[in-house]
Protein backbone atom coordinates (compact mmCIF):
# COMPACT_ATOMS: atom_id res chain seq x y z
CA UNK A 1 0.00 0.00 0.00
CA UNK A 2 2.75 2.30 1.20
CA UNK A 3 4.70 1.63 -2.38
CA UNK A 4 1.34 2.97 -4.09
CA UNK A 5 1.13 6.03 -1.84
CA UNK A 6 4.93 6.54 -2.72
CA UNK A 7 3.67 6.61 -6.35
CA UNK A 8 0.95 8.76 -6.02
CA UNK A 9 3.12 11.93 -6.39
CA UNK A 10 5.12 10.66 -9.23
CA UNK A 11 1.66 10.03 -10.97
CA UNK A 12 0.46 13.48 -10.48
CA UNK A 13 3.62 15.51 -11.49
CA UNK A 14 4.13 13.22 -15.11
CA UNK A 15 0.74 13.60 -15.28
CA UNK A 16 0.80 17.43 -15.32
CA UNK A 17 3.95 17.11 -17.14
CA UNK A 18 2.65 15.75 -20.08
CA UNK A 19 -0.55 17.71 -19.78
CA UNK A 20 1.26 21.12 -19.79
CA UNK A 21 4.42 20.21 -21.48
CA UNK A 22 4.15 16.79 -23.42
CA UNK A 23 0.97 16.92 -25.21
CA UNK A 24 1.28 15.42 -29.23
CA UNK A 25 -1.23 17.64 -31.33
CA UNK A 26 -3.67 18.24 -28.61
CA UNK A 27 -3.69 14.60 -27.61
CA UNK A 28 -2.33 13.77 -23.69
CA UNK A 29 -1.59 10.52 -22.27
CA UNK A 30 -3.85 9.91 -19.24
CA UNK A 31 -1.07 8.68 -16.65
CA UNK A 32 -3.93 8.88 -14.06
CA UNK A 33 -5.68 5.61 -15.52
CA UNK A 34 -2.33 3.53 -15.96
CA UNK A 35 -1.54 5.01 -12.24
CA UNK A 36 -4.91 3.37 -11.18
CA UNK A 37 -4.27 0.45 -13.66
CA UNK A 38 -1.42 -0.28 -12.11
CA UNK A 39 -2.00 -0.13 -8.48
CA UNK A 40 -5.13 -2.63 -8.94
CA UNK A 41 -2.53 -5.26 -9.91
CA UNK A 42 -3.86 -8.53 -7.88
CA UNK A 43 -1.23 -8.81 -4.81
CA UNK A 44 -3.04 -8.30 -1.65
CA UNK A 45 -5.61 -5.95 -2.35
CA UNK A 46 -9.13 -6.75 -2.08
CA UNK A 47 -11.17 -5.97 -4.70
CA UNK A 48 -13.12 -3.16 -2.82
CA UNK A 49 -10.10 -1.58 -1.61
CA UNK A 50 -8.99 -1.27 -5.58
CA UNK A 51 -12.64 0.55 -6.72
CA UNK A 52 -12.25 2.92 -3.50
CA UNK A 53 -8.76 3.92 -4.91
CA UNK A 54 -9.82 4.05 -8.55
CA UNK A 55 -13.03 6.56 -7.58
CA UNK A 56 -10.81 8.69 -5.02
CA UNK A 57 -7.98 9.45 -7.59
CA UNK A 58 -10.66 9.86 -10.22
CA UNK A 59 -12.12 12.60 -7.96
CA UNK A 60 -8.84 13.59 -7.40
CA UNK A 61 -8.02 14.38 -11.10
CA UNK A 62 -12.05 15.77 -11.60
CA UNK A 63 -11.59 18.18 -8.72
CA UNK A 64 -7.74 19.18 -8.69
CA UNK A 65 -6.38 17.94 -11.68
CA UNK A 66 -8.79 19.58 -13.73
CA UNK A 67 -9.95 17.29 -15.93
CA UNK A 68 -12.00 19.60 -18.20
CA UNK A 69 -14.63 16.74 -19.03
CA UNK A 70 -17.50 16.61 -16.76
CA UNK A 71 -17.00 16.28 -12.79
CA UNK A 72 -17.33 12.72 -11.93
CA UNK A 73 -16.44 10.64 -15.21
CA UNK A 74 -12.51 10.35 -13.70
CA UNK A 75 -13.81 8.93 -10.87
CA UNK A 76 -16.53 6.48 -12.90
CA UNK A 77 -14.06 5.43 -15.21
CA UNK A 78 -11.26 4.89 -12.42
CA UNK A 79 -13.44 3.11 -10.04
CA UNK A 80 -14.49 0.69 -13.32
CA UNK A 81 -11.26 0.34 -14.39
CA UNK A 82 -9.84 -0.18 -10.74
CA UNK A 83 -12.93 -3.28 -9.61
CA UNK A 84 -11.64 -5.08 -12.97
CA UNK A 85 -7.82 -4.63 -13.06
CA UNK A 86 -8.17 -6.19 -9.17
CA UNK A 87 -9.98 -9.10 -10.29
CA UNK A 88 -7.55 -10.44 -12.81
CA UNK A 89 -5.86 -12.72 -11.56
CA UNK A 90 -2.04 -12.61 -10.32
CA UNK A 91 -1.01 -15.33 -12.52
CA UNK A 92 -2.54 -13.86 -15.49
CA UNK A 93 -1.09 -10.90 -14.66
CA UNK A 94 2.20 -12.20 -14.41
CA UNK A 95 2.29 -13.70 -17.62
CA UNK A 96 0.57 -11.55 -19.65
CA UNK A 97 1.95 -8.54 -17.98
CA UNK A 98 1.39 -5.66 -20.74
CA UNK A 99 -1.53 -7.38 -21.94
CA UNK A 100 -3.26 -6.59 -18.82
CA UNK A 101 -2.55 -3.12 -18.58
CA UNK A 102 -3.13 -2.31 -21.98
CA UNK A 103 -6.78 -4.09 -22.28
CA UNK A 104 -7.41 -1.90 -19.17
CA UNK A 105 -6.05 1.39 -20.52
CA UNK A 106 -8.50 0.21 -23.90
CA UNK A 107 -11.34 -0.44 -21.41
CA UNK A 108 -10.93 3.31 -19.74
CA UNK A 109 -9.67 5.30 -22.63
CA UNK A 110 -13.10 3.91 -24.30
CA UNK A 111 -15.16 4.78 -21.29
CA UNK A 112 -13.50 8.15 -21.26
CA UNK A 113 -14.29 9.38 -24.43
CA UNK A 114 -18.22 8.29 -24.60
CA UNK A 115 -18.68 11.10 -22.47
CA UNK A 116 -15.57 13.60 -24.14
CA UNK A 117 -16.56 12.52 -27.26
CA UNK A 118 -20.21 11.99 -27.11
CA UNK A 119 -21.45 13.90 -29.54
CA UNK A 120 -18.77 12.49 -32.17
CA UNK A 121 -19.91 8.70 -30.63
CA UNK A 122 -23.92 9.77 -32.28
CA UNK A 123 -22.81 11.80 -35.25
CA UNK A 124 -19.59 10.89 -36.79
CA UNK A 125 -18.03 7.78 -35.56
CA UNK A 126 -15.57 7.68 -37.57
CA UNK A 127 -13.91 10.92 -35.96
CA UNK A 128 -15.28 9.36 -32.62
CA UNK A 129 -12.94 6.09 -33.03
CA UNK A 130 -10.22 8.11 -34.21
CA UNK A 131 -9.92 10.42 -31.57
CA UNK A 132 -10.36 7.39 -29.07
CA UNK A 133 -7.89 5.47 -31.30
CA UNK A 134 -5.28 8.42 -30.55
CA UNK A 135 -5.91 8.68 -26.88
CA UNK A 136 -5.86 4.99 -26.17
CA UNK A 137 -2.18 4.32 -28.25
CA UNK A 138 -0.84 7.65 -26.85
CA UNK A 139 -1.21 6.64 -23.60
CA UNK A 140 -0.23 2.85 -24.01
CA UNK A 141 3.34 4.20 -25.83
CA UNK A 142 3.87 6.65 -22.66
CA UNK A 143 2.87 3.48 -20.34
CA UNK A 144 5.40 0.96 -22.16
CA UNK A 145 8.12 3.57 -21.82
CA UNK A 146 7.56 4.32 -18.53
CA UNK A 147 7.18 0.57 -17.42
CA UNK A 148 10.48 -0.75 -19.24
CA UNK A 149 12.51 2.59 -18.24
CA UNK A 150 11.25 2.36 -14.28
CA UNK A 151 11.12 -1.45 -14.16
CA UNK A 152 7.44 -1.40 -12.81
CA UNK A 153 6.49 -4.77 -13.74
CA UNK A 154 8.86 -6.09 -11.77
CA UNK A 155 8.20 -3.55 -9.16
CA UNK A 156 4.62 -4.22 -9.46
CA UNK A 157 4.77 -7.76 -9.09
CA UNK A 158 7.48 -8.10 -6.13
CA UNK A 159 4.90 -5.01 -4.45
CA UNK B 1 -28.79 -8.62 11.32
CA UNK B 2 -26.10 -11.38 10.97
CA UNK B 3 -27.14 -12.53 7.77
CA UNK B 4 -27.46 -9.00 6.41
CA UNK B 5 -23.63 -8.61 7.20
CA UNK B 6 -22.80 -11.99 5.66
CA UNK B 7 -24.65 -10.88 2.16
CA UNK B 8 -22.92 -7.33 2.54
CA UNK B 9 -19.42 -9.26 3.24
CA UNK B 10 -20.33 -11.58 -0.17
CA UNK B 11 -21.10 -8.90 -1.91
CA UNK B 12 -18.71 -6.30 -0.52
CA UNK B 13 -17.06 -5.67 -3.66
CA UNK B 14 -19.80 -5.43 -6.28
CA UNK B 15 -21.97 -3.09 -3.17
CA UNK B 16 -18.37 -0.82 -2.92
CA UNK B 17 -18.27 -0.84 -7.25
CA UNK B 18 -22.49 0.30 -7.22
CA UNK B 19 -21.78 2.89 -4.92
CA UNK B 20 -18.52 4.64 -6.38
CA UNK B 21 -20.64 4.20 -9.83
CA UNK B 22 -23.66 6.17 -7.92
CA UNK B 23 -21.94 8.40 -6.72
CA UNK B 24 -20.56 9.07 -10.23
CA UNK B 25 -23.78 9.35 -12.21
CA UNK B 26 -24.70 11.74 -9.20
CA UNK B 27 -22.10 13.94 -9.96
CA UNK B 28 -22.32 13.57 -13.36
CA UNK B 29 -25.65 14.48 -13.04
CA UNK B 30 -25.68 17.31 -11.27
CA UNK B 31 -22.47 19.14 -13.12
CA UNK B 32 -24.44 22.50 -13.73
CA UNK B 33 -25.35 22.51 -10.69
CA UNK B 34 -24.24 25.85 -8.74
CA UNK B 35 -22.82 23.69 -6.19
CA UNK B 36 -20.39 21.45 -8.50
CA UNK B 37 -19.79 24.20 -10.46
CA UNK B 38 -18.95 26.52 -7.36
CA UNK B 39 -17.11 23.72 -5.31
CA UNK B 40 -14.91 23.11 -9.43
CA UNK B 41 -13.80 26.28 -9.35
CA UNK B 42 -12.91 26.65 -6.05
CA UNK B 43 -10.72 23.35 -5.73
CA UNK B 44 -9.13 24.41 -8.73
CA UNK B 45 -7.87 27.81 -7.61
CA UNK B 46 -6.82 26.47 -4.24
CA UNK B 47 -4.77 24.19 -6.01
CA UNK B 48 -3.58 26.47 -8.90
CA UNK B 49 0.17 26.04 -7.40
CA UNK B 50 0.32 22.73 -8.56
CA UNK B 51 0.70 23.59 -11.89
CA UNK B 52 2.43 27.03 -11.79
CA UNK B 53 6.02 25.35 -12.48
CA UNK B 54 4.81 23.23 -15.41
CA UNK B 55 4.01 26.99 -16.82
CA UNK B 56 6.73 28.50 -16.10
CA UNK B 57 8.82 25.41 -17.61
CA UNK B 58 6.51 26.13 -20.70
CA UNK B 59 7.14 30.17 -20.69
CA UNK B 60 10.40 29.15 -20.66
CA UNK B 61 11.14 26.93 -23.07
CA UNK B 62 9.34 28.83 -25.95
CA UNK B 63 9.94 32.17 -24.96
CA UNK B 64 12.47 32.91 -27.57
CA UNK B 65 10.32 31.00 -30.05
CA UNK B 66 7.87 33.50 -28.65
CA UNK B 67 9.47 37.02 -28.68
CA UNK B 68 10.35 36.06 -32.53
CA UNK B 69 6.89 35.58 -33.99
CA UNK B 70 5.92 38.48 -31.82
CA UNK B 71 8.56 40.95 -32.88
CA UNK B 72 7.80 40.23 -36.47
CA UNK B 73 4.03 40.17 -36.04
CA UNK B 74 4.61 43.74 -33.94
CA UNK B 75 6.35 44.77 -37.34
CA UNK B 76 3.38 43.64 -39.59
CA UNK B 77 0.63 45.01 -37.63
CA UNK B 78 2.15 48.10 -37.51
CA UNK B 79 2.42 48.73 -40.71
CA UNK B 80 -0.88 47.88 -41.05
CA UNK B 81 -2.04 50.15 -38.63
CA UNK B 82 -0.94 53.38 -40.52
CA UNK B 83 -3.11 52.44 -43.17
CA UNK B 84 -5.91 51.56 -40.69
CA UNK B 85 -5.46 54.49 -39.11
CA UNK B 86 -6.53 56.64 -41.86
CA UNK B 87 -9.47 54.45 -42.87
CA UNK B 88 -10.83 54.43 -39.60
CA UNK B 89 -11.46 58.74 -39.35
CA UNK B 90 -12.56 58.93 -42.46
CA UNK B 91 -14.79 55.66 -41.61
CA UNK B 92 -16.22 57.39 -38.42
CA UNK B 93 -16.68 60.98 -40.48
CA UNK B 94 -18.84 59.32 -42.72
CA UNK B 95 -21.06 57.07 -39.98
CA UNK B 96 -21.61 60.86 -38.20
CA UNK B 97 -22.58 62.55 -41.76
CA UNK B 98 -24.93 59.04 -42.33
CA UNK B 99 -26.19 59.35 -38.20
CA UNK B 100 -25.28 55.47 -37.76
CA UNK B 101 -25.94 54.15 -34.90
CA UNK B 102 -22.41 54.49 -32.36
CA UNK B 103 -20.54 51.34 -31.84
CA UNK B 104 -19.55 49.86 -29.07
CA UNK B 105 -15.97 49.67 -28.20
CA UNK B 106 -14.63 46.52 -26.18
CA UNK B 107 -11.82 46.63 -23.38
CA UNK B 108 -9.40 43.04 -23.79
CA UNK B 109 -8.08 42.07 -20.66
CA UNK B 110 -4.94 39.87 -20.94
CA UNK B 111 -4.59 36.48 -19.24
CA UNK B 112 -2.59 33.39 -18.45
CA UNK B 113 -3.27 30.04 -18.69
CA UNK B 114 -2.87 28.72 -15.34
CA UNK B 115 -4.00 25.03 -16.50
CA UNK B 116 -4.84 23.19 -19.78
CA UNK B 117 -6.65 20.28 -18.13
CA UNK B 118 -5.73 16.30 -18.47
CA UNK B 119 -8.17 15.07 -20.73
CA UNK B 120 -7.10 14.44 -24.44
CA UNK B 121 -7.93 17.62 -26.85
CA UNK B 122 -8.26 20.17 -24.67
CA UNK B 123 -12.71 21.41 -23.59
CA UNK B 124 -11.20 24.06 -21.03
CA UNK B 125 -8.98 25.36 -19.77
CA UNK B 126 -8.14 27.58 -16.58
CA UNK B 127 -6.94 31.10 -16.74
CA UNK B 128 -5.32 33.75 -13.51
CA UNK B 129 -8.43 36.58 -14.25
CA UNK B 130 -11.80 36.40 -12.31
CA UNK B 131 -14.55 38.15 -10.65
CA UNK B 132 -11.76 40.52 -8.72
CA UNK B 133 -11.35 41.67 -12.74
CA UNK B 134 -14.51 42.12 -13.52
CA UNK B 135 -14.52 38.57 -15.66
CA UNK B 136 -17.97 37.36 -16.10
CA UNK B 137 -19.55 34.42 -17.47
CA UNK B 138 -20.12 34.28 -21.41
CA UNK B 139 -17.30 36.87 -21.99
CA UNK B 140 -15.62 36.01 -25.46
CA UNK B 141 -12.52 34.69 -25.08
CA UNK B 142 -9.57 35.48 -27.72
CA UNK B 143 -5.57 34.95 -28.13
CA UNK B 144 -3.76 37.58 -30.45
CA UNK B 145 -4.80 35.44 -33.51
CA UNK B 146 -8.78 35.17 -32.94
CA UNK B 147 -11.78 33.57 -30.78
CA UNK B 148 -11.13 30.35 -28.95
CA UNK B 149 -13.86 30.24 -26.55
CA UNK B 150 -16.21 32.05 -23.85
CA UNK B 151 -16.12 32.11 -19.96
CA UNK B 152 -18.11 29.27 -18.32
CA UNK B 153 -17.21 30.04 -14.97
CA UNK B 154 -15.71 32.18 -12.47
CA UNK B 155 -14.22 32.65 -9.05
CA UNK B 156 -12.30 35.53 -6.94
CA UNK B 157 -9.14 34.79 -9.13
CA UNK B 158 -9.79 32.49 -11.68
CA UNK B 159 -11.90 31.30 -14.36
CA UNK B 160 -12.97 28.58 -16.79
CA UNK B 161 -13.06 28.79 -20.17
CA UNK B 162 -14.43 26.71 -22.66
CA UNK B 163 -13.00 26.21 -25.57
CA UNK B 164 -14.35 25.41 -28.76
CA UNK B 165 -13.02 22.14 -28.91
CA UNK B 166 -15.33 21.36 -26.71
CA UNK B 167 -18.22 19.12 -28.75
CA UNK B 168 -20.99 21.23 -27.08
CA UNK B 169 -19.50 24.56 -27.84
CA UNK B 170 -21.04 26.29 -31.08
CA UNK B 171 -20.71 29.66 -32.10
CA UNK B 172 -22.31 31.78 -34.98
CA UNK B 173 -20.63 32.66 -37.98
CA UNK B 174 -20.56 34.45 -40.80
CA UNK B 175 -17.96 34.16 -43.89
CA UNK B 176 -17.14 36.88 -45.90
CA UNK B 177 -17.27 39.28 -48.21
CA UNK B 178 -20.27 37.43 -48.87
CA UNK B 179 -21.95 37.53 -44.74
CA UNK B 180 -23.13 34.04 -45.28
CA UNK B 181 -24.02 33.18 -41.65
CA UNK B 182 -24.05 29.71 -40.50
CA UNK B 183 -23.64 27.45 -37.01
CA UNK B 184 -19.76 26.30 -36.55
CA UNK B 185 -18.75 23.53 -34.42
CA UNK B 186 -15.30 21.91 -33.72
CA UNK B 187 -14.74 18.40 -35.54
CA UNK B 188 -11.24 17.69 -34.76
CA UNK B 189 -7.46 19.40 -34.55
CA UNK B 190 -8.07 23.08 -35.18
CA UNK B 191 -10.64 22.14 -37.85
CA UNK B 192 -13.85 23.20 -37.51
CA UNK B 193 -17.25 23.13 -39.54
CA UNK B 194 -20.02 25.46 -40.63
CA UNK B 195 -23.26 24.36 -41.12
CA UNK B 196 -26.77 25.66 -42.32
CA UNK B 197 -24.86 27.73 -45.05
CA UNK B 198 -27.23 28.76 -47.96
CA UNK B 199 -26.36 26.71 -50.95
CA UNK B 200 -26.82 30.06 -53.37
CA UNK B 201 -23.96 31.56 -51.46
CA UNK B 202 -20.73 32.43 -52.92
CA UNK B 203 -17.84 31.08 -50.44
CA UNK B 204 -14.30 30.41 -51.66
CA UNK B 205 -11.76 28.54 -50.04
CA UNK B 206 -9.53 31.23 -48.39
CA UNK B 207 -12.63 33.25 -47.59
CA UNK B 208 -12.25 35.04 -44.08
CA UNK B 209 -14.71 33.35 -41.17
CA UNK B 210 -15.79 36.27 -38.44
CA UNK B 211 -18.42 35.74 -35.52
CA UNK B 212 -21.83 37.06 -36.75
CA UNK B 213 -23.67 39.70 -35.50
CA UNK B 214 -26.27 37.30 -34.14
CA UNK B 215 -24.41 35.98 -31.06
CA UNK B 216 -25.53 37.56 -28.02
CA UNK B 217 -22.20 37.24 -26.19
CA UNK B 218 -19.75 37.54 -29.47
CA UNK B 219 -19.63 41.03 -30.70
CA UNK B 220 -19.30 40.71 -34.22
CA UNK B 221 -16.47 40.67 -36.46
CA UNK B 222 -14.12 38.98 -34.09
CA UNK B 223 -11.48 36.92 -36.59
CA UNK B 224 -12.33 33.01 -36.29
CA UNK B 225 -10.33 31.18 -39.01
CA UNK B 226 -10.49 30.60 -42.67
CA UNK B 227 -12.30 28.25 -45.25
CA UNK B 228 -10.42 25.30 -46.28
CA UNK B 229 -12.98 23.11 -48.18
CA UNK B 230 -16.34 23.36 -49.49
CA UNK B 231 -18.88 20.40 -49.53
CA UNK B 232 -22.15 20.27 -50.87
CA UNK B 233 -24.99 17.71 -50.02
CA UNK B 234 -27.32 16.61 -52.97
CA UNK B 235 -30.44 16.06 -50.19
CA UNK B 236 -29.90 19.51 -48.99
CA UNK B 237 -30.50 22.84 -49.41
CA UNK B 238 -27.88 23.92 -47.36
CA UNK B 239 -24.05 23.32 -47.48
CA UNK B 240 -21.20 22.71 -45.36
CA UNK B 241 -17.94 24.49 -45.07
CA UNK B 242 -14.84 23.08 -42.95
CA UNK B 243 -12.19 25.97 -42.10
CA UNK B 244 -9.15 26.41 -40.18
CA UNK B 245 -9.19 28.17 -36.37
CA UNK B 246 -6.22 31.25 -36.99
CA UNK B 247 -5.43 30.03 -33.07
CA UNK B 248 -3.24 27.22 -32.43
CA UNK B 249 -5.46 25.44 -29.79
CA UNK B 250 -2.13 23.53 -28.76
CA UNK B 251 0.02 26.12 -28.02
CA UNK B 252 -2.31 28.71 -25.83
CA UNK B 253 -0.61 30.57 -22.96
CA UNK B 254 -1.84 33.96 -22.83
CA UNK B 255 -5.58 34.71 -23.51
CA UNK B 256 -7.90 37.93 -23.82
CA UNK B 257 -11.08 38.31 -22.15
CA UNK B 258 -13.46 40.80 -24.12
CA UNK B 259 -15.31 42.67 -21.61
CA UNK B 260 -18.02 45.73 -23.08
CA UNK B 261 -16.53 49.03 -22.58
CA UNK B 262 -18.27 52.21 -23.84
CA UNK B 263 -19.40 53.18 -27.23
CA UNK B 264 -17.31 54.51 -30.45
Amino acid sequence: MSFYLKLFPFAVVLQLLFSELLTFDGYQANIMLLYVILSSMPSDNNTSQSTVNGFLVGLFTDFVLFSGVYIGVSSLVFSICGFWASKVSHNFAFRNFDLYWIAFVHLGTVIYSLFRYDYFFFNDFLLFLSNCFFVTYFTCFVGFILIKIFSLKEAILNA
Amino acid sequence: MSKLRIIFKDYQERFSLVFCIFISFLLIFNNDTAVIKKSKINSLDTFSFLFAPFNWLDNQLFLNKKLEVLSSENLKLNLENQVLKVHEDENIRFREFLNFKKRDIYNFVGADVISKGVSANMSSILIDRGQEDRVNINDPVLTSKGVIGKIISTSKSSAEVQLISDVNFRLSVKIVPDDVEGILRWIGDDICEIAELKKISDIKIGDVVLTSNLSIYFPPNLPVGEVISIFEKSDSSNRIVRMKLYSDLSTINQLFVVQRGDEL
